[in-house]
């Protein structure tokens, strides 16, 4: 389910119905987001030279680590509690 | 299912609810589930000739495939994200057979239980926020009307050109500025009803809409389920306070951002989850 | 992703990456004329000379632009962690 400004709408999607996800956030989850596991024939992604560099123009998301613009945690953005994670930058690729 | 090979969505933790009979995933083909000692993979046979080593690198570099196989993987790990929550795997994650799945699930299970223990009970929620693109002559954001009235008529001389270059840039400069501070706040308001977050990097790309402006904020979060609806209604209530900016929510979505081994320790080779930070308190 | 061969999708490309260098050559010529104005030190007719020099040149740019059907957001490079040549905005 895709929303804007925060409107959801009531309740969770209806996974059967046909949501418009637009298709780079599709993309960038599950070929930089989900767990890594080696199989037997698995072929990770980063592995293919030529798949990789096509991905980076994809998605612009297949990057070492990209220092964040902002202050870590605990200078900025307040966390009582303890709660909320200290944001980090860049989901490790496995580009590298 | 003779010869087909294994392609593997999600691992989840049983008993996890029969899916829907129509659930077609990749490949066309329904989506089962393999059960070993406490853990679940989700699983769908494939054909060898369009998912063996050589057929997939070749087809993973067609974008039409690719767009199409996404959804279908996304498909399937959304219908189990209504049921469970799922630890989605990355795309094209392929096993010989039952027996190569097993085997992996046997291998991998302390560090599936570690993620699956993190991210239960919860969804993943994606924050974008967009400063939207610039008017014609660069007068910024849009949101300076008299700028962008005095600008609709064609410069009058080289010094009035220059003049409006600086109005310009001074403007996208101010714009850029609290576009930043508005983020900023934007994260640290929504961190604090989320168990984790991460700041992916900014969205371009030629899949990004050319008319979307510029990518200022790009997060996940990582949110109770039953703190969903607070969540948004915080991001809803921002409505008015931005000017010229634009917030983009999707969701709810598997933890696909939050699938690093909370345990993890420094590996010299990049492997997932080495060198980010623990995440400190975690529910 | 497999580039489309056709001969006037190379020109067009081609075009397109010539352009680009162009265009981040202008805007960066921009910006100098533009501090030097703002720092005071051009005389009035230097600065009526710079300025509609500039001024020609982006109108000239957006016509080779349009010529080949190219929007300015067509001419960009992404340099992967560097992040695009031109300013996206």
């Amino acid at each position: 389910m895709s929303a804007s400004d925060g409107h959801a709408g009531p309740g969770f999607a209806e996974p059967f119905a046909r949501r418009e996800i637009a298709l780079v956030d599709v993309l960038d989850r599950l070929l930089a987001g989900g767990v890594v596991i080696t199989g037997d024939i698995t072929l990770r992604i980063a592995d293919v030279d030529l798949v990789r560099i096509d991905l980076k123009a994809l998605i612009s998301a297949v990057n070492a680590q990209v220092p964040s613009p902002w202050p870590t945690a605990g200078e900025g953005g307040g966390d009582p509690g303890g709660r909320g994670a200290e944001p980090e930058r860049a989901i490790e690729r496995e580009a590298s | 299912m003779n010869d087909d090979l294994r392609y593997v969505y999600a691992v989840c933790r049983p008993p996890a609810a029969p899916l829907h009979a129509d659930l077609t995933g990749v490949g066309g083909a329904p989506p089962r589930q393999l059960t070993h000692e406490g853990l679940v993979a989700v699983v769908s046979p494939v054909p060898e000739r369009d998912f063996g080593r050589e057929p997939l690198r070749a087809h993973l570099e067609d974008l039409r495939w690719l767009a199409e196989t996404a959804r279908a993987h996304q498909n399937v790990v959304a219908a189990l994200a209504t049921v469970t929550c799922p630890l989605p795997l990355r795309l094209a994650t392929v096993f010989h057979d039952d027996s190569g799945v097993r085997a992996m699930l046997e291998d991998e299970s302390e560090r599936l239980h570690r993620i699956l223990d993190r991210i239960d009970g919860h969804v993943e929620w994606g924050v974008k926020v967009w400063l939207g693109a610039a008017s014609a002559d660069g007068d910024g954001s849009g949101d300076s009307g008299s700028a962008a009235a005095a600008s609709s008529r064609a410069p009058r001389s080289g010094r009035d050109y220059l003049r409006r270059r600086r109005a310009g840039n001074a403007a996208r400069e101010e714009a850029l500025a609290r576009a930043d501070v508005f983020a900023r706040r934007l994260h640290g308001d929504l961190s604090r009803y989320a168990a984790d977050a991460r700041l992916h990097p900014v969205q371009s790309g030629p899949l990004t809409d050319a008319g979307s402006g510029r990518n200022i904020l790009n997060s996940a979060y990582l949110v109770p389920r039953t703190w969903s609806e607070e969540f948004l209604e915080l991001i809803g209530r921002t409505e008015g306070t931005r000017p010229g900016l634009r917030v983009e929510v999707t969701g709810p979505w598997a933890a696909y951002s939050f699938t690093d081994d909370p345990d993890a320790r420094e590996e010299p080779h990049g492997g997932e989850g080495a060198a980010r930070q623990d995440a400190g308190g975690t529910p | 992703m497999k580039m489309d061969l056709e001969p006037d999708t190379v020109e067009r490309d081609l075009v397109a990456l010539v352009l680009t260098v162009v265009e981040l050559l202008r805007e960066l010529m921009e910006r100098q004329a533009v501090r030097r104005f703002e720092s005071g030190e051009l005389t009035e007719d230097q600065e009526e000379r710079v300025g509609m020099t500039l001024m020609l040149l982006e109108d000239r740019m957006t016509r080779l632009r349009e010529r080949y059907g190219l929007r300015p957001e067509d001419l960009n490079l992404d340099l992967g962690p560097l992040g695009p040549l031109l300013p996206r905005d």
